[in-house]
């Protein structure tokens, strides 16, 4: 809810604000004055940097519109009560997805008074914004951002919420190693087919790395340019050297074409298991290739569907954007609510104080499929954990880890074992 | 093993060289009539795999079925492209030319972010799981098709060229600008219709990939940058050469993945593109000239 005297005073013509305070009378002006002086103290600034415009415009909104939410519900129910129910108004800042448009972006959030920075969607832009809120003494919480160095090198105000891309690919593939054990199906020969950008090779990196103390074998590694138009001789490769597990870390086309060969190949595997795909616990992806992805597995950040609080954010979003809630949405939502959580104890805008109370964060209230969210002294998420999501009757549900899980999982998947 | 692994590179080379063909086909044409380069003939691809998708959506219609419909107005729209936007700068600078197709694809494909968004679609035909082996080699009844309609269309157009007074104008045109003027070709016609034809061929070749394919704004670039690859393998303006070309490319590409590490496939072909510029530079089949 805006605060309508404080947007008059700043949009409206100089005659005519005159005018009313003509009409308004001396005695008004006297009132007048300090509640709109008190109007403007009432009120944090949070920045956010999302690239809403260019190549990554359509996801970034969808993030945009899970901060958007939180935000209403947190100045709806009251905004932040320890700073005398002050109300979060939020400074958009766009990125492009372009490092020098998110430093100076950055810069400029900081100039205008926010008291932390949410962002910036793209690991590479990350990497750069957080030199400049390091800098500027100001919290940068870190929004759908993977890449595992964006913590290292000693920093004190970038948290990431959300598991980094070591999470994501270890506990993906430990939750299914779990599973696997106790359908009795060991798992011991592994491969990965991975994009080769940042992304995929950070992935491919981990699953070679852990093998060893994970206790399975890598026996295929396949990297690949995610432009290709054809796997069929990439997948024969990987179908000879007879893993039990395919992990699959790509975007969305080269995962539909890979899944599409895969299939038809007969590749014999237990399980095809995206890592952070973009694709595979995509709804819409689902909905238009249903019988592809049908028991596809999937590791990736989403929401906890046993917390009935999430049900009811998920029907609130659903009110206010005609869509279902994505993903991305969920970070959004829910990091907005972290850092309402630490400004409530904080009492306070200083962002020194902020930083802080975000660092001293214990909360459990909240929709992820985790624990408690707490941050290390790096800044990542002590409980940042990826679900485990299976497509069942053409939804995505969560089959692990298992105190999450809403069913039990389709494994092996007989299609797959061809 | 290895013997089965080549197999099934060869065959998925092929049928993925068909489509690459047909997409240099279009660009050479346009080449070899307009002398220009067409960097917005990805943009058209793309739009054609757009409107290949929407008669699906909408009206129900078969993705080859709807080659009846977007072949013509791709047609269409590639001479209104060519009245419109080529024609007027002619005679500009052949760089300013070159920026202008890019800059034509950057607007197309801006315009397909702001109309249909920047997310990918898929479209997936009741057949689109056909498949069969030969042997142990994998072939995928879609990809079949594609390649098939493109060499079909390849050849179709080949023989159109060759054997029509419509097509010996454009190679007249081709080959000889002044002498196709003053036997009184109507050169600006056959211009026009130059590249709609060309502009037909991709959007029929975006059309036959779309069942095993996605959809997005930016879709047609890889295509187009291979296109490039094969147009100059085969020769500018050398239509057989094109689709001779657009085989060996994909055979390339899937031999380099089946047995090169990593993501070395792409470097297989661009090290042919570099060391064809280098030692033929008129293209393994020779150029326009002669043809």
């Amino acid at each position: 809810m805006p605060d309508h005297r404080h947007l008059d005073l700043s949009t409206i013509h100089r005659r005519g604000f005159l005018k009313a305070f003509g009409a308004a009378g001396a005695a008004a002006t006297v009132a007048g004055f300090p509640a709109i002086g008190r109007g403007q103290s009432r009120e944090v600034k949070v920045g956010y940097l999302l690239p809403v415009t260019g190549p990554l415009a359509f996801e970034a909104q969808l993030a945009l519109n899970g901060l958007l939410l939180a935000v209403d519900e947190i100045n709806g129910s009251g905004g932040v009560k320890s700073l005398g129910g002050a109300k979060i108004a939020l400074l958009p800042g766009d990125t492009q997805n372009k490092v020098e448009l998110g430093n100076s972006e950055a810069a400029r959030l900081i100039d205008q008074g926010a008291v932390a920075i949410i962002g910036t969607f793209s690991s590479l832009v990350a990497f750069s914004v957080r030199q400049v809120t390091e800098k500027g003494k100001t919290p940068f919480l870190l929004l759908a951002c993977v890449a595992d160095n964006l913590t290292e090198g000693g920093l004190r105000y970038t948290f990431r919420m959300q598991p980094n891309g070591k999470g994501m690919a270890t506990l993906t593939v430990s939750n299914m190693l779990e599973m696997a054990k106790n359908a009795n199906i060991p798992i011991k020969r592994v491969a990965i087919m991975h994009e080769d950008g940042n992304f995929g090779t950070t992935m491919g990196n981990h699953v070679e790395g852990f093998a060893q103390t994970m206790g399975y074998e890598l026996v295929q590694r396949v990297p690949y340019n995610l432009r290709s138009p054809d796997f069929t001789a990439e997948l024969s490769k990987v179908k000879a050297a007879r893993p039990d597990l395919l992990l699959i870390s790509g975007y969305y086309g080269d995962s539909k074409i890979i899944a599409e060969t895969a299939s038809k190949l007969r590749i014999g595997v237990n399980a095809v298991v995206g890592l952070a795909n973009a694709a595979y616990s995509n709804p819409r992806f689902i909905a238009e290739n249903r019988e592809l992805t049908e028991h596809l597995f999937d590791g990736n950040y989403w929401h906890n569907p046993q917390s009935a609080r999430s049900r009811a954010v998920f029907d609130a979003y659903q009110r206010k954007f005609s869509s279902p809630m994505s993903n991305h949405g969920v970070q959004g939502y829910q990091v907005a609510w972290v850092l309402k959580d630490a400004l409530e104890r904080a009492a306070s805008t200083d962002r020194d104080k902020v930083r802080d109370a975000v660092a001293r964060t214990n909360l459990t209230d909240h929709i992820l499929t985790q624990d408690a969210i707490r941050f290390d002294d790096t800044g990542e998420g002590i409980a940042a954990t990826p679900a485990l999501l299976q497509v069942q009757n053409g939804k995505p549900v969560v089959v692990g880890p298992a105190r999450f899980a809403e069913t039990k999982p389709i494994f092996p998947v007989p299609k797959w074992k061809g | 093993m290895s013997g089965g692994l080549f197999l099934q590179a060869v065959v998925s080379g092929l049928l993925l060289g068909g489509v690459y063909g047909l997409v240099a086909s279009g660009l050479t044409l346009i080449f070899g009539v307009l002398r220009i380069i067409n960097f917005a003939h990805g943009a058209v691809m793309m739009l054609g795999m757009y409107a290949t998708y929407w008669l699906w959506m909408l009206v129900g219609l078969d993705p080859y079925l709807s080659v009846l419909v977007t072949a013509p107005v791709f047609f269409g729209v590639g001479v209104a492209i060519q009245r419109i936007v080529i024609e007027p700068n002619r005679d500009a600078a052949e760089h300013n030319q070159l920026l202008l197709t890019l800059g034509l694809a950057l607007f197309l494909e801006n315009l397909a972010l702001v109309l249909w968004q920047g997310d990918f679609r898929t479209l997936r035909v009741p057949y689109a799981s056909a498949s069969f082996f030969i042997a142990d080699t994998l072939v995928e009844v879609p990809r079949l098709i594609a390649a098939g309609g493109a060499v079909v269309i390849a050849v179709a157009l080949y023989a159109f060229l060759r054997g029509t007074v419509l097509g010996k104008a454009i190679r007249a045109l081709a080959e000889e600008r002044e002498g196709a003027m003053l036997v009184g070709i109507d050169v600006g016609r056959i211009r026009a219709v130059a590249f709609g034809i060309g502009s037909a061929c991709v959007a029929v070749a975006g059309a036959l990939i779309t069942p095993f394919f996605y959809i997005a704004p930016d879709v047609g670039e890889s295509f187009n940058i291979m296109a490039f690859v094969v147009v100059v393998l085969g020769g500018m303006g050398n239509f057989l050469g094109a689709l001779v070309g657009g085989l060996i490319v994909g055979l390339a590409e899937s031999l380099g993945a089946a047995f090169l590490p990593g993501s070395l496939k792409q470097f297989v072909v661009f090290l042919i593109f570099v060391l064809v510029l280098l030692f033929r530079p008129e293209g393994l089949f020779g150029g326009a000239r002669g043809r």
